[in-house]
């Protein structure tokens, strides 16, 4: 059911950038989770997270997100969302969440070129 | 077949019934798409109800343990509106707490009242019901 979803770190980046695409929902999310730990965990700060090839997301991928959020911030750094899809961005909005997160529309804005 | 037997009618009702479990709530948007566009909802409200279910599926599941239950959705297009009512059967309560469990019943319920006219969640008996109506056009009940 989740064909479409794809995660994968690009190696060498720095901040680290975590590329998603498909849908991201309760079945899914599960690995956006571990993907984010993992990279958080090996003292990464800072993370960029593409957002741009994603279809859908969800109320769990949105979860995922915000617990991402508060362990970078413990660390002192922050998670850098990138998001065009209106339709994405909009679920950002009506949560409130564009005021939490740092939000960009392209890799380079997010300071990830 | 021609668009008008394309199109579903006031009163017309859907049902679809499937195991509880996470990775099957894809078939519950799936179906929402394919009904409301058939109700004559446009693309953009099609996209708003589609999450929608996917979120109202999620708070039926939340706090029990569907490993053995089923999920119910019932589609009814109700004039220019259409009512989904999932149920949540045969489930017990959960022994522990899904993961960011609080946090995503509350971004459910923030979607959800962006999103759709109304909706709400009651437990009867062991059984979880939670439901929205969401009207054409925007137009508020």
């Amino acid at each position: 059911m989740d064909q479409d979803f794809h995660i994968e770190e690009q190696a060498g980046s720095s901040p680290p950038v975590i590329t998603v695409s498909g849908e991201i929902d309760v079945a899914t999310a599960p690995q956006l989770r571990e993907c984010l730990h993992g990279v958080i965990a090996q003292g990464e700060a800072t993370v960029v997270l593409d957002l741009l090839g994603v279809t859908f997301l969800d109320s769990t991928a949105l979860g995922v997100l915000v617990g991402a959020l508060k362990r970078c911030r413990e660390l002192g750094g922050e998670l850098h969302v990138v998001v065009a899809d209106p339709r994405i961005v909009k679920i950002f909005e009506i949560t409130g969440l564009t005021s939490v997160f740092t939000i960009a529309d392209s890799l380079e804005s997010a300071g990830a070129a | 077949m021609t668009e008008t037997a394309d199109r579903l009618e006031n009163g017309d009702r859907i049902e679809l019934k499937f195991p509880a479990r996470g990775d099957l709530i894809v078939l519950a948007r799936l179906v929402t798409s394919a009904i409301s566009a058939r109700a004559g909802f446009d693309i953009e409200e099609l996209e708003d109800l589609r999450l929608a279910v996917g979120e109202l599926c999620l708070l039926t599941l939340q706090g029990s343990d569907a490993q053995q239950g089923d999920l119910r959705l019932e589609l009814s297009v109700l004039g220019d509106a259409i009512g989904v009512d999932c149920t949540l059967e045969r489930a017990g309560m959960a022994t522990a707490p899904a993961p960011d469990g609080d946090e995503v019943a509350r971004l459910s319920e923030q979607i959800l009242d962006a999103l759709v006219d109304a909706h709400g969640r009651e437990v009867h008996d062991g059984s979880v019901h939670a439901w929205l109506r969401k009207h054409r056009g925007g137009h508020a009940e």
